[in-house]
């Protein structure tokens, strides 16, 4: 027999005894499923929080737009790295962040944008909402996204992608430093984390592992800060900061008190809309009830409950402007209301015990 | 599957459907999986390997032309993995374990003995004493029966280098086998 037949044929009995380990295979399928939830991420953060059961995105009290995918629904207009760098709140944001991580100074400016305000002209009136996102060169660099309060300059939400070395992604880590990860990001972006007390746990989440890291005031029961772990990225958001409200927990999830929509329906505009006191709001919702279905059975609208609650969260917002005056007027409450209108929705269809 | 059925399959996987990775890697992964290890020998890099193509496979999508044969694409993803592996491992030896680089060769010699029970322990042996550049090229054509312009494009090398590490692999297999009878003829015209 030829040398090549051979070969060949010794190649093809050999491939028979090749048996790929079932090892492999799974992790491929986990490799796939991570990829997944990486891309409906990147194009609604909405379907990943859904799958980690609580959206923090929904999340806002007083000054936190905390969620760019939702406000992405509204325009933004792209802004030039030269212009993030000319903006007072940008500007002000990079030295922060160069300061805290000294090789950010090398990233890349991949992506900038604002919502409101015209970032080729101030005069226009000032941005709700201006996004940074850096990366470091190269395919797999570490990413950050600033997400920063256009009026108060304050950092809403934090991205943190890609830290790790891909091979040990953050998730993979020790509970312990995946805390003191999230402690340090906090520290050096937000201020300390030390006074708040923080409580770690685990979501229900079949796909990927995930971390829910709850940093809460002494005696409050709402968190001021909550972190999500997954993957490789650590996710930060600015909750707290406001008064505590009249009824906790409208809503439950798993069994235990939900704080997620807890800003929204604490609405004194809301309950006399509706008739109702907060404890008679909480007990019907727990009946599994949606706001806009008790609403309906009052004959009242769901565009009068989101008018409502989307005015009383625009003012806040204005409100917490603590230069005032310039951005109280009609255009911007208007701008804000539609704004918040996604997230009201999400909230006045939402009914307890269901993943958002 | 078609090239075309791959190609819908593909789209559909990228869009994040279970069913269609399943079907997709059920179809694909014992031929990914046997050319790796021909390739590749500790089990663990094949594993690592594995998991880098497949993930290559749906970020790499759009570089994929649905008119060309998919398990073609497919064997490149294969072999551009392989060789950035081998580009890493051999940065590692460098830094680390620059005087272990020769004992590599002695690795080979252990293998066959432990994988091969079936099929002939000596081409087995012969096939592990190829180096890694002449082995690629024995496995593409020989096992996937790829013509030397295939494996040109796969390679993205020219011809004439295909053709020397396809005659030098042949030659080093011939004088491994020794108990041929052409290996003979062959030694007795070069030597």
């Amino acid at each position: 027999m030829p040398i090549e037949s051979q070969i060949s044929e010794y190649l093809h009995q050999e491939a028979e005894t090749m048996e790929c380990p079932p090892a492999v295979s799974k992790r491929i399928e986990q490799s796939y499923s991570q990829y997944v939830q990486r891309q409906r991420s990147k194009k609604t953060m909405k379907k990943r929080l859904i799958g980690g059961i609580v959206a923090a995105v929904i999340m806002i009290p007083t000054a936190a737009f905390a969620a760019p995918p939702l406000i992405e629904m509204i325009t933004r207009t792209p802004m030039t790295a030269q212009q993030v760098k000319m903006d007072a709140v940008g500007q002000a944001a990079l030295e922060k962040l160069y300061r805290s991580y000294p090789e950010t100074k090398s990233f890349e400016i991949i992506d900038a944008s604002q919502i409101g305000g015209d970032p080729a002209n101030t005069s226009q009136g000032k941005a709700i909402q201006t996004s940074i996102v850096l990366q470091e060169k190269g395919a797999h660099g570490k990413k950050v996204r600033l997400d920063l309060n256009g009026i108060t300059g304050e950092i809403e939400q934090v991205n943190q992608e890609n830290w790790e070395p891909q091979e040990k992604p953050v998730i993979s880590l020790t509970d312990q430093e995946i805390k003191s990860k999230v402690d340090d990001l906090i520290n050096k972006l937000y201020g300390s984390s030390s006074k708040y007390e923080c409580n770690m746990e685990p979501m229900q989440n079949p796909d990927q592992k995930t971390f829910i890291l709850n940093y809460t005031e002494k005696g409050s029961t709402t968190p001021f800060y909550q972190a999500f772990v997954q993957g490789n990225t650590i996710s930060i958001s600015l909750i707290g900061g406001g008064p505590a409200p009249s009824v906790e927990g409208f809503f439950m999830t798993n069994g235990k008190p939900d704080y997620t929509a807890d800003a929204f329906l604490n609405d004194e505009e809301l309950f006399s809309l509706l008739h109702m006191s907060p404890a008679d709001l909480k007990q019907e919702l727990a009946k599994g009830a949606s706001v806009v279905e008790i609403a309906a059975s009052k004959k009242i609208s769901k565009q009068q409950v989101m008018d409502v609650i989307a005015s009383t969260q625009a003012k806040k917002q204005i409100q917490a402007d603590p230069h005032g005056g310039a951005t109280d007027d009609d255009r911007t409450l208007e701008l804000l209301k539609r704004i918040l209108e996604p997230k009201v929705l999400k909230v006045i269809e939402h009914k307890t015990e269901t993943p958002w | 599957m078609q090239s075309e059925s791959m190609y819908h399959v593909l789209t559909k996987m990228i869009e994040g459907d279970q069913q269609a990775f399943h079907t997709l890697y059920d179809a694909t992964y014992k031929d990914v999986y046997r050319t790796v290890s021909f390739l590749v020998d500790h089990p663990q890099d094949r594993e690592d390997i594995m998991n880098e193509i497949y993930m290559q496979m749906w970020t790499s999508l759009p570089n994929y032309d649905p008119n060309r044969p998919f398990h073609f694409w497919l064997h490149g993803l294969v072999i551009r993995q392989v060789q950035r592996f081998r580009v890493k491992s051999w940065r590692r030896f460098r830094i680390f374990e620059r005087i272990r680089v020769f004992s590599r060769e002695e690795y080979h010699w252990d293998q066959p003995t432990l994988r091969t029970d079936r099929t002939d322990p000596e081409i087995s042996r012969a096939m592990h004493k190829l180096t890694d550049k002449q082995r690629t090229v024995i496995i593409l054509r020989f096992y996937h029966d790829y013509t030397l312009e295939e494996i040109v494009t796969l390679l993205d090398i020219p011809l004439g280098t295909v053709k020397s590490r396809y005659h030098a692999g042949l030659q080093s297999l011939r004088k491994q086998l020794g108990n041929l009878p052409l290996e003979r003829m062959e030694k007795n015209n070069a030597y």
